[in-house]
């Protein structure tokens, strides 16, 4: 079976110039040589801290950005070299949710009329477009009720909500989510996670997931890719990943994430410096600058992404590097907590 | 012996556009030991950041005001002190870190200049003694060739470079308490490790007590010694972080610690509190949680809970704590 989405060494260059028409005097490498594939009903997660391009990818793979060189298929069709006209009828199947509730839903048109748009757009529903915005709502469990509000009506959760509720209203295939928790409160973020858990089990939604916080990932995702300065550095199912982190900037990342567990002993890999500049990335492996384990080699040398055994790595030395623990995950912790938490998922 | 800060029965109103007033922080009370790490969690509209605006006497003027309540900062109540007072204090004996090292900084002047500033405005140094202090900071919150950094203008440095220069700013007149809101949240992962490992290493090397104010209770449970959970403007539980965690009373802080994904635990789905987070503004007779809770009898209803001792310091504003694991969900109509 092919993969619903498989995304072929695509590049995407900014060019930087001075001046408006100026010459072109440097670029910005956002996105350098990227692989990966997606079946529908899986989640892939790419992940990485700001600059890394995870966003870009997001955009260029719903052609929103022009790719500089690459390709993606989607259900065996090249987007990059779809006629427009095609491509139009292809987004209905690829749809995106935004990072920010507040700015991404248009504050002068009710949750009606916002739901209704791509209906119109798509020539759905025709005619019954009322009761389908009431449907939408009601799949992301909001009252229909709310069908003649404003925006600023909503609360940042309710907000992401109807953001969801938009892109479910074409039916489509795929789901580009943008860090889709990361500015809702803690509370509120379990909410939506659980709500894009529960819709791609019932669609069979394919869903790319961008996110900077892998717990967050951890939950949600099938397959994860990490990415450094516009490079995937390692890619593997989430159970692989989570449980070997094979890629020494893999392992610093997990291992700086903070653990709600006080006095939980563990060895932590606290990185050196800031994430160099994308415009001028480093020779060689991009990550060595940072990297605890960096040698004569990787200054010279790109390291190629390879896959053993369904996990792919990007480094000279991974087999040297000593895995350190993984994360080791506990089924239960605290019997009292468990079972008083389980009181908030309601009889 | 008598803490470093004692606020008590604090109560921050504002101003409403309507002429009204509402309560963004309704009558809290806690202390800080000199030397320990008090945490403060909650959810954006509990109150948290408004507590420390309070503590620092930085409320914006003639929007909010402390309505109620006191807060004594090394025995002195700070209401009482003069502007000038309270200046002498600020940024000397306490200092604060914020959320985004990006608008905390002047664009306009280097990072030395801002820096010095502070340090004569508090200290009796001549130029160049400051400037060496200066130096000397930077070079203590570990920014890479400091004498060279320090004549830099704060948009040449990253959000983690800039956030170690708010630190060794609000580190540099040796402060008895630091208050750090949101220190990492604007930060990278890998950038939020290097920070919260400094904050943990200067805190042993001078022994300042830490207000750390935050919505992560990663980073809680990385840095407090104690913790407030705060629920729209009130405190609902209060205790040290390993009981906290271990033994959790109300059933917000149940909710929360269940609503958060664990890196170490496997969670087949995570258990959200349904419902929002109520605004200051709103009315809410009883509990002010009452209306997600699972828990909530008719009791929580009808009467707000106090904040009651359970023993070993470990308080709860809740009727039905302490809870049991088999806690019946009672029926509300």
């Amino acid at each position: 079976m092919s993969a619903l989405l498989r995304v072929e060494n695509l590049v995407k260059h900014f060019p930087i110039r001075r001046h408006l028409f100026g010459r072109q005097t440097a670029v910005v490498h956002a996105v350098d040589g990227l692989n990966f594939e997606l079946d529908a009903g899986d989640t892939m997660a790419l992940v990485g801290e700001s600059g890394c391009g995870k966003s870009t990818v997001g955009r260029l793979v719903l052609r929103l950005l022009d790719a500089t060189a690459g390709k993606v298929w989607f259900d065996g069709e090249d987007l990059m070299t779809l006629a427009p006209e095609r491509m139009r009828a292809r987004r209905r199947e690829l749809q995106m949710i935004f990072q920010d509730p507040y700015s991404s839903l248009n504050p002068r048109m009710t949750v009606e009329q916002t739901l209704a748009e791509p209906l119109a757009l798509h020539g759905l529903a025709r005619g019954r477009e009322r009761e389908r915005a009431a449907e939408l709502l009601n799949l992301v469990g909001l009252a229909p009720q709310y069908l003649q509000r404003y925006p600023h009506e909503f609360s940042g959760g309710q907000r992401q909500r109807i953001g969801i509720a938009r892109a479910l209203a074409v039916e489509p295939r795929l789901i580009v989510c943008d860090e889709p928790v990361s500015a809702l409160d803690v509370s509120i973020q379990a909410q939506v996670v659980n709500l894009l858990q529960d819709l791609q089990r019932r669609l069979g939604l394919a869903y790319v997931f961008i996110a900077h916080d892998l717990a967050v990932v951890k939950h949600i995702a099938t397959h994860v890719a990490v990415m450094y300065l516009g490079q995937i550095v390692e890619y593997a199912d989430k159970r692989s990943l989570f449980a070997a982190p094979r890629h020494p900037y893999t392992q610093a990342l997990l291992s700086a994430i903070p653990i709600a567990e006080p006095g939980l002993k563990r060895e932590q890999i606290l990185l050196q410096g800031d994430v160099p500049n994308p415009i001028d990335p480093p020779s060689g492996c991009r990550f060595r600058t940072r990297c605890p384990y960096a040698r004569e080699r990787c200054a010279q040398e790109v390291p190629e992404l390879r896959a053993i055994e369904g996990h792919s790595v990007a480094c000279h030395y991974w087999q040297e590097i000593m895995a350190p623990q993984g994360v080791v995950e506990r089924v239960v912790v605290n019997e009292r907590l468990v079972r008083l938490q389980s009181a908030f998922r309601g009889g | 012996m008598t803490a470093l800060l004692e606020v008590s029965g604090l109560r921050t109103s504002f101003k409403l556009e309507s002429g009204g007033e509402f309560a963004a922080v309704d009558g809290i009370s806690f202390s800080v030991e000199a030397g320990r790490t008090l945490g403060i969690v909650g959810e954006s509209g509990c109150g948290k950041s408004v507590t420390s605006l309070s503590i620092m006497g930085l409320l914006p003027k003639g929007q909010g005001r402390i309505a109620a309540g006191s807060i004594r900062f090394e025995g002195r109540d700070l209401a009482t002190l003069t502007p000038a007072e309270m200046r002498a204090l600020r940024g000397n004996r306490m200092a604060m870190i914020f959320q985004e090292p990006m608008t905390s900084l002047n664009p306009a002047f280097t990072i030395g200049d801002q820096l010095i500033e502070g340090i004569r405005c508090h200290r009796d140094l001549s130029h160049a003694d400051a400037r060496a202090h200066a130096i000397e900071m930077l070079r203590r919150v570990r920014i890479p060739s400091p004498e060279r950094r320090i004549d830099e203008y704060p948009h040449k440095l990253s959000g983690g470079m800039r956030q170690r220069v708010m630190i060794a700013m609000a580190l540099s007149c040796e402060p008895r308490l630091l208050i750090a809101d949101e220190p990492t949240t604007a930060l990278d992962v890998t950038i939020q490790a290097q920070v919260l490992d400094l904050m943990r290493t200067l805190r042993e090397e001078t022994g300042t007590a830490i207000i750390l104010i935050t919505h992560d209770l990663g980073v809680i449970a990385e840095l407090a010694d104690e913790v407030v959970v705060m629920y729209s403007g009130l405190i609902v539980e209060r205790a040290n972080v390993e009981r906290l965690f271990a033994l959790p009373q109300h059933p917000y802080t149940i909710g929360l610690l269940g609503s958060i994904p664990q890196l170490h635990l496997v969670q087949d789905r995570l258990n959200a509190i349904e419902g929002q987070v109520p605004t200051p503004m709103t009315e809410i007779q009883g509990c002010r949680f009452a209306p997600r809770c699972p828990f909530a009898a008719d009791r929580c209803l009808q009467a707000a809970p106090p904040l009651v001792d359970l023993g070993d310091g470990h308080s709860a504003a809740c009727w039905r704590a302490p809870l049991e694991a088999d806690a019946e969900i009672e029926l509300v109509a």
